[in-house]
């Protein structure tokens, strides 16, 4: 219950940062954290409670995030509509991926190697069709209103923040839940969990579902956020690679590892942008330096590296 | 006790002061700026381009033309009407992606710019100058050709150069006449694209305005970025046998696929572009002459005869391993278009500068463009023009009031 607590103050002290925060720059950088974290809990879900490393997250995220252009913009949907339906649409493609590759017995690599593939594959398709814009990609039109999910800097944040509550909670009720039992005695053993009479079948299935169903969230927000979306920003690799390293550099398996890790990207990113700026590239080759060095030497994770001292 | 107390009082607020000192410092480092609106001194504009990732490319050459122009607008005195106040560039990468450019468009305003200038890529412009137009920063668009950038309403955006559909449309038409003056010896084209914004977009132009001027596109041949083997493509060309064959890809897919169409000894009419090919960039003249000659290319250029373009292009080519290329005078130019709105705004006023922006009829350029004139934030003048690579060097061929020289149609291999 602790935990949960710790949702609830977490999202209370984000919601009071708007009043506190006047500035553009900050709010989008904590936006951009919570978006990140967002991604990382999408992963976390599938990758760290279940063990199924993902390198193609991006298939569920440029699914989302096409769902909702396409409906505003060639069905006239409304945006509020067009959100549950977006993620229903990851879901199902993550319960089409998952059925696929689990009923086939596909794990460790080879589950990763489907989800690049798939990834790829979606690109491809998007960059083909017409209704998805083909290579030139969908551009949502500037209405901004509440209506619309189109808000200023607040309204994003709110936004983005019900996103990742919704988020966190799933996590905490995977965490402390039957359910999560069965997830993560899948991750350990699938063999003994099977045994034990664990339906892994049906354990992957829900969670890949709402693994997709998340990070179609993360793409729709994308969409809302940036108006515009193309098969590469949809579907390319970096989405994927986004979603994995918040996770994999906060810790994976835990509640708040997705978060920390997205908020200690963040920081690395802006600290490298800012104090190398000038010196084009330099940032991002000390981000990549510093990233190495924190996978090599906190396998756990940040969340993990603190629960070690805190023994 | 007294002694203690004042003396634990001391501790408790140095160590508060110290950690606030610690924080701003921290926040400071982090680039957390606060608003910053200088009344005086210099005037800062925020200069936005994809200087690293996929785009670094064209990004650092985009950067180049604008340090130069900013240099030299300082060394000649900087703005007149503010007292000389020098341009106080603040250099940013967008890193390639729409989001980074966002969070740098945040950081400018806090930064107090003025003004906005860059972007780029189309994908980078269209956040970018959202991002910019929350604040009423006036932005002007570099390159970045999708139509949509100018067709949103918003009061901040202007684009000097051509979009998109100008392009297209007037490439299609310079195509036309080329092939009609030459007694319409080309029937047939087949259009090599890459798969993203601009490829795409081009070749749906073409193909679906070419056929009701009399050509026959035989085929629309899309390839991924990267492609690093255009033998079959090249292949496939050769059994179609175009007489024209037009590439819209970025510049090493470019060169892949015309030196591979000469490895293999394909030769059609004509190699004709529209914006991107390889007869715009003196890298791929340098680098391949004899499979640079003969290539055609309807893209953003200046007027070959104006001694100021001239002037530029000895200094770019002085310079080690630079070329001088569209993103080059075209950030140069918007730099000094961006300057003589300041200059006549006379204020570091953001609305003041947008009105001088949207009233611009800045004719001192070196563009083909005759005086500015934005309508909804596109210079209505602006102008692509067709070039053609002659003797190693690329040359203007059309429109006939720029041409240095006559175009050679078709190309004999």
């Amino acid at each position: 219950m602790r935990s949960l607590a710790a949702i609830g103050v977490f999202a209370l002290l984000i919601a009071l940062v708007p009043a506190m925060v006047d500035s553009g720059y900050l709010l989008n950088a904590i936006i951009m954290t919570l978006y990140a974290a967002l991604l990382g809990q999408a992963w976390n879900i599938l990758g760290g409670f279940g063990g199924l490393f993902s390198f193609g997250h991006a298939v569920f995220f440029g699914t989302g995030a096409y769902a909702m252009a396409v409906l505003q913009v060639n069905f006239g949907w409304n945006a509020w509509v067009a959100l549950p339906a977006a993620m229903v649409l990851g879901g199902a493609v993550g319960g089409f991926i998952g059925a696929l590759s689990f009923r086939y017995g596909l794990r460790g690599s080879y589950f990763a190697l489907v989800t690049l593939a798939f990834a790829e594959v979606f690109r491809v398709l998007a960059n083909t069709f017409q209704f998805t814009g083909a290579g030139v990609g969908l551009m949502v039109p500037l209405k901004e209103s509440a209506l619309n999910m189109q808000f200023g800097k607040t309204g994003f944040l709110y936004l983005i923040l019900s996103f990742l509550i919704a988020a966190q909670l799933v996590a905490w009720w995977i965490r402390h839940s039957r359910f999560g039992a069965w997830l993560q005695a899948v991750r350990d053993n699938e063999e003994s969990a099977s045994a034990l009479g664990v339906d892994v079948f049906r354990v992957k299935m829900l969670a890949i579902v709402m693994a997709g169903m998340l990070m179609a969230c993360g793409g729709a927000f994308y969409v809302q956020y940036l108006h515009y979306i193309d098969p590469h920003l949809a579907f390319g690799a970096s989405v994927s690679v986004q979603a994995l390293m918040a996770a994999i550099v906060g810790g994976i398996g835990s509640v708040w590892g997705p978060l920390v890790g997205a908020a200690a990207l963040q920081l690395l990113g802006e600290l490298t942008r800012n104090l190398m700026g000038d010196a084009p590239g330099i940032n991002l080759i000390v981000y990549g330096v510093v990233l190495v060095l924190m996978v090599n030497f906190m396998p756990r994770g940040i969340v993990g590296l603190a629960t070690r001292w805190k023994r | 006790m007294s002694a203690n107390r004042s003396r634990r009082k001391f501790l408790k607020q140095s160590t508060s002061m110290t950690a606030a000192a610690a924080a701003s410092t921290a926040l400071g480092t982090l680039g957390f700026p606060s608003i910053v609106s200088a009344q005086s001194g210099p005037i800062k504009i925020g200069i936005v381009h994809p200087v690293t990732g996929a785009l670094s490319y064209s990004g650092q050459l985009s950067r180049l033309g604008a340090q130069i122009a900013v240099s030299e607008i300082n060394e000649a005195g900087g703005i007149k009407s503010l007292g000389g106040a020098k341009i106080d560039a603040v250099w940013s990468d967008a890193q390639s992606q729409p989001q980074i450019g966002v969070a740098e468009v945040e950081k400018m305003n806090e930064a107090g710019v003025s003004a906005i200038l860059g972007g780029y890529a189309s994908a980078i412009c269209l956040a970018t100058t959202q991002a910019a137009a929350k604040y009423n920063i006036p932005y002007v668009v570099d390159v970045g050709v999708a139509d949509q950038i100018v067709e949103r309403g918003l009061k901040n955006t202007f684009r000097f150069a051509p979009g998109y559909s100008i392009v297209s449309r007037e490439g299609i038409k310079y195509l036309h006449i080329l092939n009609t003056v030459a007694g319409k010896p080309a029937k047939t084209v087949v259009i090599v694209h890459e798969e993203s914004l601009f490829g795409t977009g081009t070749a749906n132009l073409l193909a679906r305005d070419l056929p009701g001027m009399g050509y026959e596109v035989k085929e629309v041949i899309k390839h991924a970025n990267p492609t690093r083997d255009f033998s079959n493509i090249v292949l496939r060309l050769k059994a179609i046998n175009p007489d024209i064959v037009i590439p819209a890809n970025y510049y090493d897919e470019y060169v892949l696929l015309v030196r591979t169409m000469r490895q293999q000894g394909f030769s059609p009419k004509a190699i004709y572009s529209v914006l991107g090919g390889g007869a715009s960039s003196f890298k791929f003249v340098k680098q391949f002459p004899d499979v640079a000659n003969g290539i055609m290319d309807c893209n953003h250029w200046y007027n070959a005869k104006d001694k100021r373009a001239i002037a530029l292009r000895k200094k770019v080519e002085a310079m080690k391993d630079q070329f001088f290329t569209y993103e080059v005078f075209l950030n140069y130019q918007c730099v000094y278009l961006l300057a003589d709105a300041i200059e006549r705004a006379k204020s570091r006023d953001r609305a003041a500068i947008t009105d001088a922006l949207a009233n611009s009829t800045w004719d001192k350029h070196f563009m083909p463009y005759g005086p500015t004139k934005f309508v909804n934030g596109q210079n209505i003048g602006a102008m692509p023009a067709v070039l053609q690579v002659q003797k190693g060097d690329i040359r203007v061929v059309l429109p006939n009031t720029l041409a240095e020289v006559e175009p050679v149609f078709p190309w004999k291999a």
